[in-house]
């Protein structure tokens, strides 16, 4: 079923390096990760050792809950490292990719079931936790449009891949009726938090999938084919890449290569507390609003199609809160550069035959951490019929019974972040979420 | 401008050892001169350029023609009502002495128990008191001696609001809690006829001059035009007087979103509905009065733009603040007609819907609730 929406809430921040519609074939890269962390609700299990010889599609961990749940290599290879964190949580696996294929393509049909190897790229809400076949979502949410910043245009990216799109639609169709939705309107229209609630919102006891759309055609290349080669589309850019433009990757390559060619500023050597130099530019896995911070040999997100390079803002401002801030970006109009905006759309700077304000985007956080102060800013920017401050207070005191009153099921960390972005009190709103919502996926699962 | 002479130094001072517990006052002078070079770590990477600073000094800002004309109109009450023979400029020069030590007083006071506060509880200090306590002195009569301002500052500050745990946390107007302080503990100084004008320089002598709402309680009939209440060029409390130097803040708060317009037209609303609805009873002078006396009079634009629209305290959810600030403008009006031992309703007004704020939130929120129990239940 399609659906085309339209919501007014939302703020398109204008941040630079938009990528040029160009896509570089990046498929021959090395090295791949798969990262479990990036699961939410799935509990690794490692089937492999390091050096073992894996095929693309072969299970590398699985569920321990639910074995049938497991996480592929994306490509044939050798396990070269298994890296683990603190209490020896899995963090990643690491496969180096040999050049001769074994991957049996039979080329025959296959029918999705949670034992494929695709399976994980179906997400339920709420939690945004892996998909658990015993339940009975209620809808399967695809959406066709991207509208975090720089994110990429999905029509484009997708391109060439229609008949797989469509095969995988029919292959998600046997679960529940499938939703592809065209949000209008400014971030976070595109959100599936966004898309759900304006079309039939989520109420507790029940749930929906969703996938990603570039997904959505692996998916239906493996439903057609029996091929496991989950292809993305990234979306390369920020403020300081070099030149933003798309790569066609595999899933969980290696972003070295493209590092080494976009990143603008190389590290100085400022010290950070632990004595390790700091990068000066912040390579961000996934939208600048919610993605993750990756080293430069780090590899791409489990879920993220796209990259951004951003400058690291840990310089000093002087007098921050009284310069007039023409290069200033803020939701709030206290800035000369929000007024002029207001004031006649910049024409007057043009007439003064000023330049117009490129705004710097940095990591700087712009301010202390404060109580909440102001009200009112949250609303324009939450496209949802929920009281976002009161939800956010109602999960810092870990009340769980107002929580679900005030409507958490709804949500995701990702809907709160153009909340955290325009905050003047700097709060950590998505971790917030985030954590209240752990707390209540492992009550629901326990 | 290259200030990295000034980075050098705060990080040179920095109170280490057993001058760390000077912390707190360190942070507040270091984040004065510079916003801190701390980046984001979770979440998202990018914020807005809008800090707590930058949202209290636009309000610091729009108080200025307020204050500015204030000053000017100390003066003016005082030349008139002597007979002097003033320059314009001297009489704000002589405004501008007389607020001087009372915005000095306020802060000093004040500022000093916000820092003793946040040292105490090891907290960063909280930016709000720089509204509140230039606030304070420019709703209190010209002549409020200063050890009552100091009285009523340090009140304000730790039962109004660091009781409750500081800036965010109370549910009190601070300023408001202020003049009310001074207005019950200290009536004589704070209403009649004697204290709106300055008698000279230093003290707090006054000289006998009623504000337009003074008469009217005693059922004459304003003998200031409605065009000089517009401008302000009546006795009144020092910077409360002129319509039109509030609106010019009006439009900056507006501007910027700092304060809710909702908040703002609904005072103006209720209090315009209140007023007409006097007009229609019309049973003695004061009911009679045009219902837009009722704004240009006392307190009641500041106390809609500056005072009720304080986010703290008003109702937080966007149809909580309609609610909140009809009630606010008909409620003033209300206590000003009907309630003889009180001249301005305004304060008390504001004060009430403050404590009554958090009840409308809870229903508007409570609605919300019952619709989505509704969708689940379905």
């Amino acid at each position: 079923m399609r659906h085309d929406i339209k919501i007014k809430k939302g703020l398109d921040i204008p941040l630079g390096g938009i990528p040029e519609q160009k896509i570089l074939d990046l498929r021959g890269v090395e090295r791949y990760a798969v990262k479990p962390p990036d699961v939410v609700g799935f509990t690794p299990r490692l089937l492999v050792a390091e050096g073992d010889t894996v095929t693309a599609g072969q299970s590398l961990v699985e569920d321990k809950r639910d074995a049938r749940l497991t996480l592929p290599s994306p490509v044939d290879g050798i396990v070269e490292t298994i890296v683990r964190g603190e209490k020896r949580r899995l963090l990643e696996v690491v496969v180096c990719r040999n050049n001769q294929s074994t991957q049996n393509i039979q080329n025959t049909p296959n029918t999705l079931t949670p034992e494929s190897p695709c399976w994980w790229m179906i997400k339920e809400r709420p939690f945004g936790a892996i998909a658990n076949s015993d339940h009975k979502p209620k809808g399967i949410y695809i959406s066709l449009r991207d509208t975090n910043p720089l994110a990429p245009d999905l029509e484009f990216v997708l391109k060439g891949r229609e008949h797989e799109f469509e095969a995988g639609v029919k292959a998600l169709e046997t679960f529940a009726p499938v939703h592809c939705v065209k949000a209008e309107g400014p971030h976070p229209a595109g959100n599936i938090g966004t898309i759900v609630a304006a079309i039939d919102p989520l109420s507790k006891g029940e749930c929906i999938w969703t996938v990603n759309a570039q997904d959505v055609a692996n998916i239906g290349r493996w439903c057609i084919t029996g091929e496991y080669r989950p292809e993305r589309v990234i979306a390369v850019g920020g403020p300081a890449a070099k030149a933003p433009h798309y790569y066609r990757v595999i899933c969980g390559a290696c972003l070295k290569q493209i590092s080494e060619a976009q990143v603008m500023y190389e590290s100085y050597p400022a010290m950070d507390g632990d004595g390790q130099t700091v990068a000066h530019t912040r390579i961000i896995s996934g939208s600048p609003l919610s993605g993750s911070t990756v080293a430069a040999d780090g590899f791409l997100g489990m879920y993220d199609q796209q990259v951004c390079y951003i400058e690291e803002g840990d310089k000093y401002d002087f007098m921050g809160w009284l310069m007039p801030g023409l290069k200033k970006f803020s939701f709030s109009k206290t800035f000369l550069s929000g007024l002029l905006g207001k004031l006649g759309n910049l024409e007057i700077l043009d007439t003064l035959g000023m330049p117009r304000p490129s705004y710097n985007f940095n990591t700087n956080m712009h301010g202390s951490v404060r109580p909440f102060l102001f009200t009112g800013s949250f609303e324009r920017v939450f496209p949802f019929d929920i009281y976002p401050l009161q939800l956010i207070k109602a999960c810092i005191v870990g009340d769980v019974e107002l929580q679900e009153k005030l409507g958490i099921y709804e949500v995701e960390p990702e809907d709160f972040a153009l909340c955290e972005f325009i905050d003047p009190s700097k709060t950590e709103i998505q971790s917030i979420i985030r954590e209240a919502l752990e707390v209540l996926r492992k009550e629901a699962t326990a | 401008m290259n200030m990295k002479w000034l980075e050098d130094w705060f990080e040179k001072i920095e109170p280490k050892g057993k001058w760390s517990w000077l912390g707190s006052t360190y942070e507040a002078f270091h984040t004065f001169a510079f916003t801190p070079k701390t980046v984001t770590k979770s979440g998202s990477h990018i914020r807005d350029a809008v800090d707590m600073k930058r949202s209290i000094i636009i309000v610091v800002i729009a108080l200025m023609p307020a204050l500015l004309f204030g000053m000017w109109n100390i003066g003016y009450q005082t030349a008139m009502s002597t007979g002097a023979d003033w320059h314009w400029l001297y009489m704000w020069w002589f405004g501008f002495l007389r607020m001087l030590p009372m915005i000095a007083v306020s802060y000093i006071v004040g500022l000093g128990i916000e820092f003793a506060f946040a040292q105490y509880r090891h907290h960063e200090v909280n930016e709000g008191f720089l509204a509140t306590g230039l606030l304070i002195p420019m709703i209190v009569p010209v002549t409020t001696p200063l050890w009552q301002l100091a009285l009523a500052v340090a009140f304000a500050v730790i039962i109004g609001k660091e009781v409750f745990g500081g800036s965010g946390m109370n549910f009190l107007n601070p300023a408001l809690v202020a003049r009310a302080f001074l207005f019950f503990a200290y009536p004589t100084h704070m209403s009649g006829d004697k204290v709106w004008i300055a008698n000279d320089l230093w003290g707090s002598d006054a000289i006998a001059g009623a504000t337009p709402m003074g008469e009217l309680a005693t059922g004459a009939h304003p003998s200031a035009s409605a065009l000089d209440m517009l401008i302000g060029t009546i006795p009144g409390s020092t910077c409360e007087t002129s319509f039109i130097a509030i609106a010019l803040g009006a439009i900056l708060l507006l501007m910027t979103g700092i304060a809710s317009w909702r908040i703002m037209l609904s005072v103006f609303l209720g209090g315009g509905a209140m007023g007409l609805l006097f007009n229609a009873i019309g049973a003695n002078d004061y009911m009679q009065l045009p219902f837009y006396y009722h704004f240009l009079m006392g307190g009641f634009a500041f106390g809609a733009v500056f005072m009720a629209t304080d986010p703290v305290t008003a109702a937080q959810t966007n149809c909580g603040k309609w609610i909140y600030g009809l009630l606010i403008g008909a409620f003033a009006v209300l206590l000003r007609v009907c309630n003889p031992a009180y001249p301005e309703g305004m304060m008390l007004s504001i004060l009430f819907m403050n404590c009554m704020a958090p009840l409308i939130d809870h229903c508007v929120v409570a609605a919300n609730i019952k619709r989505r129990e509704r969708r689940t239940a379905k």
